[in-house]
C-alpha cells in the first residue's frame, strides 16, 4: 500500500514546552485505509489532527504528506489543507454561518472554485448528507447531529483524499450515530482515507483497518484491531476496555463451545453467526 | 430578538426576494417619516399589518405583542406633549385640580396623533422586514448594495454567535442554579459575576478553535460564500411601485383636501 503521511518524532507544546501534548510521536498512514486513534483524552490525539493540516506546527520532528515534507508557507498551507479535512469534535466550533447552504459553501469558493461548480458541488453534498429537509434552517435551529453533519458536509465538499474525524459520534444519539457511520463507510467505499478517533471499542474494532493507540503523546501500539485488542498490556495502559466480540468469543473458544481455528469475528453479528452454526444440543450442558 | 427569528425563518414570506421586501419595508418608511402624515401613516400601517399577517402568516398575537413594546414609549413620550400644567385652561381638555388646570391644546392633540401614527407605522414597516426576511437574507442584500465587506462578514458572524453565547450563557445558569447559585442576593451576585468572566474565557477561547477550523477549510482572510437569493418577480416589483404611487396619491390628496 502507498503511504500517504508520515510522523517523525513529533513534539508539539501548547506552552512553549511547559508540558509536551506530543512527545516523540511516529507514525505511517497508509492511503485509502481506516484508521481508529484511541487513548484516553489528552493523549495526543487532537493535537495531532491539527498537526495533520498544518493548523499546528511541530516544534521537532517532520510531518510527511504524500512523500514530502510539510511546508508551513502559506501557499502550501492551503494546498495541503484543500486535501487534508478536519471534522472538529464541536461542531458550534466549526459552523460559523447561520445558513447551511452559505456554510457549506465556503470550503468550496476556498479552493477557487467558479460559482457555478460550487453551486453544483454544495447541491451535490446536500443530497448526499441527506441535508436537504433542514438546508433551510438556521445553524442554530439545528439539533448536534444535524450540525455534525452540516459539518461532514463542510469537509466533504472539497474532495480531501483525507478527512480526520474527531469524535464523530460524540455526544450524538443512536440514530444520528448511525447516520454519521453510514457516511463514513460511504466515503472509505469511495477510496477516500479516514482518520477517526473514538472511545468505542466495540465500534473501532469493527471499523478500522488499523488502530492507532495513543498514549501521553506517543503512540503505545499500532496495528490491526485483532492485534491491538489482544495486547492486554497495552490497553490496561491506554485505560481501554475490550470489545464485546473478542471477549465473549475468546471464551466459547476457551470453553470449547466454538471451535479452535475459527477467524475472530470484528462484531457480535458475526459472532452470533458462529454461534446459529453450530449444530444445536452440541452445547455442553455445563454452559 | 430569538422571537422575531423564530418567526422569520418560518414566514410565508421567505420565499420572495429580499431585496424586494428591503426596498418595500424602506420605501414605506421613508414615506411615513418623510410625509409625517396621519393618512399615510395608516395606509402604510394597515398595508404592512396585511402582508404580515395574512402574506407571512405571522401569528397576530405575536404581532400585537411586538408592536406593544415601540407603542409604550410612544404613548409615555407624547403624553408629555399633550399633557401640561397651567393656570389658564386651554382648549382640548382641562381638569382643574385647585388653582391649576391639567390641560392640552387641540393643535398638541393633533401633532400626538399624527406622531403615534407615524411611529407605530414606521414600526411596522420595520417589522414587515424582520418578520419575514432572516439575517442572512439582509446581509446578502447588503453585500450586493456595496456594504464594506468587513461590516458584513462582522455581522455574519456575529448573529451566528449570538446564539452559541447565549446558549452557553443559559447552560451555565441552569448548572449555577442547580447548586443553588442563587440562592440570596449575595450568592446571586457572585454567581452572575462569575458567569460574566466565565463567558468571556469561553469566547475566547472558542474564537480560537472557530479560527482554527476556519483556517483548516483554508480561509486566507476573506470569507467567500455563495449568495442563494430568490430572483425578483416582475408583478411583485410593480406591486411595490404601485404600492408606493398610491401612498403619494393618498399624500397628496390629503395634502389637497387640508389646503381647500
Amino acid at each position: 500500500m502507498e503511504e500517504l503521511m508520515r510522523a517523525e518524532d513529533l513534539f508539539f507544546s501548547y506552552d512553549e514546552g511547559e508540558t509536551w501534548s506530543l512527545e516523540g510521536l511516529s507514525l505511517t498512514i497508509q492511503r485509502g485505509k481506516k484508521y481508529a486513534f484511541m487513548g484516553a483524552n489528552g493523549s495526543g490525539k487532537s493535537t495531532f489532527f491539527l498537526c495533520c493540516n498544518g493548523i499546528h506546527r511541530p516544534n521537532r520532528g517532520t510531518l510527511y504528506f504524500d512523500g514530502k515534507p510539510v511546508s508551513y508557507k502559506s501557499r502550501d498551507l492551503l494546498a495541503l489543507r484543500a486535501r487534508v479535512g478536519v471534522v472538529f469534535q464541536d461542531p458550534d466550533d466549526q459552523l460559523f454561518s447561520a445558513s447551511v447552504y452559505q456554510e457549506i459553501s465556503f470550503g468550496a469558493l476556498n479552493l477557487g472554485m467558479p460559482e457555478k461548480a460550487a453551486r453544483r458541488e454544495v447541491e451535490r453534498v446536500i443530497d448526499k448528507l441527506e441535508i436537504a429537509p433542514f438546508s433551510h434552517k438556521p445553524a442554530h435551529a439545528l439539533s448536534g447531529g444535524q450540525k455534525k453533519q452540516v459539518a461532514i458536509a463542510d469537509v466533504l465538499v472539497m474532495h480531501p483524499d483525507m478527512i480526520i474525524l474527531d469524535e464523530p459520534c460524540a455526544a450524538l444519539d443512536p440514530r444520528h450515530s448511525r447516520i454519521v457511520r453510514g457516511i463514513i463507510d460511504q466515503l472509505t467505499g469511495e477510496g477516500v482515507t479516514v482518520l477517526m478517533s473514538t472511545h468505542d471499542v466495540d465500534y473501532a474494532f469493527s471499523w478500522a483497518d488499523e488502530i492507532m493507540l495513543f498514549h501521553r503523546g506517543r503512540l503505545l501500539r499500532q496495528g490491526s484491531p485483532e492485534e491491538v485488542f489482544s495486547d492486554i498490556q497495552a490497553l490496561e495502559t491506554a485505560g481501554l476496555g475490550r470489545p464485546a466480540a473478542l471477549e465473549v468469543f475468546q471464551s466459547l473458544t476457551q470453553k470449547g463451545v466454538l471451535p479452535k481455528g475459527l477467524s475472530v469475528p470484528r462484531d457480535l453479528k458475526a459472532l452470533q453467526r458462529y454461534l446459529e452454526d453450530l449444530p444445536s444440543g452440541e452445547c455442553p450442558s455445563s454452559l | 430578538m430569538i422571537v422575531i427569528d423564530k418567526i422569520c425563518y418560518s414566514s410565508g414570506l421567505r420565499g420572495i426576494n429580499a431585496g424586494e421586501k428591503m426596498a418595500f419595508s424602506v420605501m414605506t418608511l421613508l414615506f411615513c417619516v418623510v410625509s409625517r402624515n396621519a393618512a399615510v401613516a395608516l395606509a402604510v400601517f394597515f398595508g404592512n399589518t396585511v402582508l404580515t399577517l395574512w402574506k407571512g402568516r405571522t401569528p397576530w398575537k405575536q404581532y400585537a405583542r411586538l408592536l406593544l413594546i415601540p407603542a409604550a414609549f410612544v404613548l409615555l413620550s407624547t403624553a408629555a406633549i399633550l399633557v401640561n400644567f397651567s393656570r389658564v385652561p386651554l382648549d382640548a381638555f382641562a381638569v382643574p385640580i385647585g388653582e391649576y388646570y391639567i390641560t392640552g391644546s387641540r393643535r398638541s392633540l393633533a401633532l400626538c396623533i399624527r406622531l403615534i401614527l407615524t411611529a407605530l407605522s414606521a414600526a411596522s414597516s420595520l417589522y414587515f422586514l424582520s418578520l419575514s426576511t432572516p439575517v442572512t437574507d439582509i446581509l446578502q442584500v447588503l453585500q450586493r448594495l456595496r456594504c464594506p465587506t468587513l461590516l458584513v462578514e462582522l455581522m455574519l458572524l456575529t448573529y451566528r454567535f449570538i446564539f452559541v453565547l447565549a446558549e452557553t450563557a443559559a447552560d451555565m445558569t441552569t448548572a449555577q442554579q442547580s447548586r443553588l447559585g442563587n440562592r440570596n442576593f449575595k450568592t446571586s451576585v457572585r454567581s452572575f459575576g462569575a458567569l460574566g468572566s466565565m463567558l468571556f474565557i469561553r469566547a475566547v477561547k472558542r474564537s480560537a478553535r472557530i479560527y482554527d477550523a476556519m483556517e483548516s477549510r483554508c480561509y486566507d482572510g476573506k470569507l467567500r460564500v455563495l449568495r442563494e437569493s430568490i430572483p425578483p418577480k416582475g408583478a411583485e416589483i410593480a406591486g411595490i411601485v404601485l404600492w408606493g404611487l398610491v401612498l403619494f396619491g393618498i399624500f397628496m390628496g390629503s395634502v389637497l383636501l387640508w389646503k381647500s
